[in-house]
């Protein structure tokens, strides 16, 4: 039994927090990661999966090729990612919700598919589960390594995207759900920003016993008439639109008009980047997701994302035990990012799996004094709790981050 | 415009973006035409692309629906979307960028899948978007922007790749051939599987102009006609003969993909059923 | 809502690939979860299941379980002498090992660890070395006081076959005379 940390608040803003206490009949079970994002995935209507199996993501595509057939669905093994996610969106253009799954080296192959979903604002949710890297890396290892790649999951420019991390595997079975709903409100693909060690690990797990019962599911609704593209509209919930309806829609790489014709005018481009910016930026009470723990009074405030925050939310109550008046940011939503999480001006540990630091860096924009930022990356392990109480007690004892083996604090 | 056209297509889209001469046009008519011969309406076909000169000349023109997939993915695309519109028929129409270089691959796996769809692969024998750089089916020895040394690389013909994948209907066809190109279009729709029609169509503007030294259409389609014949106008032999027509034609011999994930999806329900029993 | 004291038990149980160690661990951790616990398990894979070592680590929680890792178990089940090896330092409880893969024990701390002839004796009753892990679960469930009855039913969920011989092999670890407290 380990001796814990006086009372403190604690605080989860996320949809399912309701979810949970409205839904309690159903199945408890020990289950992998992977397992719930699968199943969260089936809860929310996905009927087809699209994807290249790899590693650790290859368990939602077993899982998912046992699942669909049993609920009228699609597993399609594809010939790579670029086929998995392109498959994806011509499933979803078609009227059936669709999922992918693939970890950083299949994440890349997408972009283009990701560009396309965009621009042809097409829902889909795309599971990304980290490891460490670069390329191949370490297979069974986890990372953080795709923070900004998920921010920038295309070429180009000219759009925003919603990116959520779970950190848990009940979290990760809601979450998959309440992404699903996100890219049918707002109508573009969303990124489950996941990792080695929250899709392999085993949790208990709640499963609803009735997922038709489940109210909050947004089901797919067909956009039947123009305009396909309301280009110049911040407007929510304008349904998706539907290939082989007879609509005459149109829908390509290019920038389009508001009938998806291929225009090159200088105005056409400002009009489709506002609605594919500002329907997500004007929106942004509707995707910040985040938990906070002993915020509002304290010294020093740790923040980190994914399996990480486990330990790292275990290492800000060791260090409250110690007397330190630590407090604990775990994004949810990571893009778009939510500033306003970050308006006190006290020192933030940021803490990270990757050494050339990611996350650190929008803290330190969005925080009011970036030199107050430190960061803790780490790489192919999480933070210990040890590591984590060090670093706060450092900081707030002395200001900075004491000598550690493995962990870095240089950003650049 | 024609009467097909009117009946079809979109009439703000066309004329295309095509150049002068390009043969992209007139291909898209013979395919009217073969829609029209079947009786097919414009709600009963989706209409997808690729990215250069085809897809860029033939996307929209179609009056249903349209998709225009990024580089080389229109068959990937098309894959999900059979999935969900299983009873519709799919013209994709790409181009030799398209079917033989960039998206090759699911070239490949959409034809040992069998997936319902007519591929249109118009070929004019190189990139001409860009500016003319040979392709893999560029003919040896032909010079282009990117080979001007001649085209040293071997080439491939699409229609054995995807014979040998799978493709339960293939056959081959140019720009010279409008009524063996649309019985070969009617043809292909009728395979409830995947079909492959290879149409060889001259560019004038690059690949006649570098390779063939010439920006005179008449000239460019006589080249072609020339290379189908294997003669030339003078009576002496082509360098190289296309052998054009119907290569492969195994139509509707086995289960399209579609259908059989509809059946393995029936058949499991059934045991479910059975053991709920 | 207020994150207060959360009293945790930590599990670590490690070998080589091939000896249940996972199978371990699941059942134990679906036996705290009908019992009501929060549990979470890590389970290392990958290369190290090629020749190298098998880890499950276990958290058990009445609440939710904050950090999964295992840092100072409360009972560590050593199935190999390299496992011993590598995560001596990560338990402060009960070292369960076993003698015939574990030879070398170290001198500190006599009163932590309890041999468990798991192999020897699954080999003695089963005629199989892979009733190892079970003899060794009916050790652990006896010796950190858990739920008997939740164990084996957990255990028939998890283990599609041979119940019967499974069941037998919890037992006998479960009733080993070194482990009943005179």
């Amino acid at each position: 039994m380990s001796t814990l940390a006086p009372a403190v608040s604690e605080q989860l803003v996320a949809p399912w927090v309701e979810w949970a206490r409205r839904y309690t009949r159903g199945r408890r079970l020990l289950e992998a990661g992977t397992y719930a994002l699968t199943e969260g995935a089936i809860a929310a209507g996905c009927r087809v999966f699209a994807g290249y199996p790899i590693t650790p993501a290859t368990d939602i595509a077993e899982y998912m090729s046992k699942r669909l057939p049993q609920v009228g669905g699609y597993y399609v093994q594809c010939e790579d990612e670029l086929a998995g996610m392109h498959a994806c969106a011509g499933a979803s253009l078609g009227g059936l919700k669709a999922m992918t799954a693939t970890s950083g080296p299949g994440y890349t192959l997408m972009h283009d598919a990701y560009g396309w979903s965009i621009t042809n604002e097409i829902p889909l949710v795309v599971v990304d589960a980290m490891r460490v890297g670069p390329i191949s890396g370490i297979t069974g290892a986890p990372g953080q390594g795709e923070f900004y790649i998920a921010r920038y999951a295309s070429h180009g420019g000219n759009f925003e995207t919603i990116v959520l991390s779970p950190s848990s595997v009940q979290e990760a079975f809601w979450l998959t759900i309440d992404a699903f709903n996100l890219a049918e409100r707002f109508r573009t693909p969303v990124t489950i920003l996941t990792d080695q060690v929250i899709s392999d690990m085993w949790e208990d797990l709640f499963i609803p016993e009735d997922y038709d019962a489940l109210d909050f599911v947004v089901p797919r609704k067909n956009n039947l008439m123009m305009p396909f593209y309301p280009v110049g509209s911040a407007d929510l919930d304008v349904p998706p639109n539907v290939i082989g309806h007879g609509t005459g829609v149109c829908v390509s790489a290019y920038t389009h008009t508001e009938e998806g014709y291929d225009i090159e005018e200088m105005e056409a481009q400002w009009a489709q980047t506002y609605r594919l910016i500002n329907k997500i930026r004007h929106h942004r009470d509707q995707l910040t997701r985040y938990e906070t723990v002993g915020v509002e009074d304290a010294d020093v405030i740790a923040v980190a994302y994914g399996a990480n925050a486990r330990t790292v939310k275990t290492g800000v109550l060791e260090a409250r035990r110690r007397g330190v008046r630590a407090g604990f940011v775990r994004l949810i939503t990571l893009w778009p990012f939510p500033d306003e999480l970050f308006e006190r001006d006290v020192p933030y540990v940021v803490c990270e799996l990757n050494y050339d630091g990611q996350l650190v860096r929008e803290v330190m924009r969005s925080a009011p004094d970036g030199k107050k930022v430190r960061f803790m990356g780490k790489s192919a392990e999480l933070h210990t709790v040890a590591e984590v109480a060090a670093g706060l007690e450092g900081v707030a004892r002395t200001g900075r981050i004491p000598e550690l083996p493995y962990i870095w604090t240089e950003v650049r | 415009m024609n009467r097909l056209a009117k009946k079809y297509l979109r009439p703000s889209q066309i004329p295309t973006k095509a150049c002068h001469g390009c043969g992209i046009g007139m291909i898209e008519n013979w395919l009217l035409q073969a829609i029209d011969e079947m009786g097919l309406k414009q709600d009963d076909v989706i209409f997808g692309t690729g990215i250069g000169c085809v897809g860029r000349q033939t996307f929209a023109t179609w009056g249903g629906d349209n998709f225009g997939a990024t580089h080389g993915r229109a068959l990937a695309v098309a894959t999900g979307l059979k999935l969900a519109q299983p009873d519709k028929k799919y013209l994709i129409v790409v181009g030799d960028g398209d079917a033989a270089s960039i998206g090759t691959s699911h070239l490949i796996h959409a034809a040992r899948r069998n997936l319902g769809v007519t591929v249109i692969c118009e070929d004019n024998m190189g990139y001409e978007s860009t500016g003319g750089q040979f392709s893999p089916t560029t003919p040896a020895g032909y010079v282009t922007n990117s080979s001007p040394y001649g085209m040293v690389e071997p080439g491939f013909d699409p229609c054995d790749v995807v014979k040998a994948a799978g493709a339960t209907f293939v056959a081959e066809t140019t720009a010279t051939q409008w009524h063996q190109t649309v019985k070969i279009v009617k043809k292909a729709l009728a395979n409830d599987g995947f079909s492959f029609v290879h149409v060889r169509f001259p560019c004038n503007e690059n690949f006649g102009a570098y390779a063939l030294g010439t920006r005179d259409t008449l000239k460019n389609l006589e080249w072609i006609y020339e290379h189908t014949q294997g003669r030339k106008a003078d009576g002496t032999d082509a360098d190289f003969t296309w052998e054009t027509g119907i290569k492969h034609d195994a139509s509707n011999s086995r289960p399209e993909f579609s259908r059989l994930m509809r059946d393995m999806n029936a058949r499991v329900k059934a045991d479910m059923k059975a053991k709920q029993k | 809502m207020t994150a207060a004291a959360k009293p945790r038990t930590e599990i670590l149980i490690s070998g080589f690939g091939g000896q249940g160690v996972i199978r371990m661990g699941q059942i134990l951790g679906l036996a705290a979860i009908k019992q009501g616990h929060r549990v979470t398990m890590l389970k290392s894979h990958g290369t190290e299941t090629r020749g190298g070592y098998v880890r499950a680590q276990l958290v058990i929680s009445p609440d939710y379980v904050d950090s999964p890792v295992v840092e100072n178990a409360d009972v560590f089940v050593a199935f190999s002498a390299p496992a011993y090896k590598k995560f001596f330092d990560h338990c402060r409880g009960k070292i369960l090992y076993d003698p015939e893969m574990v030879e070398d024990v170290r001198a500190e701390g006599p009163e932590r660890h309890v041999a468990v002839p798991a192999t020897q004796l699954a080999k003695e009753r089963f005629n199989n070395v892979l009733f190892a892990n079970m003899i060794m679960l009916g050790a652990l469930t006896r010796l950190s006081g858990l739920d008997y009855e939740a164990m084996k039913k957990a255990m028939l969920e998890v283990i599609p076959r041979f119940h019967e011989q499974n069941l037998a092999a919890l037992d006998v670890g479960y009733t080993l005379p070194a482990l009943i407290p005179a």
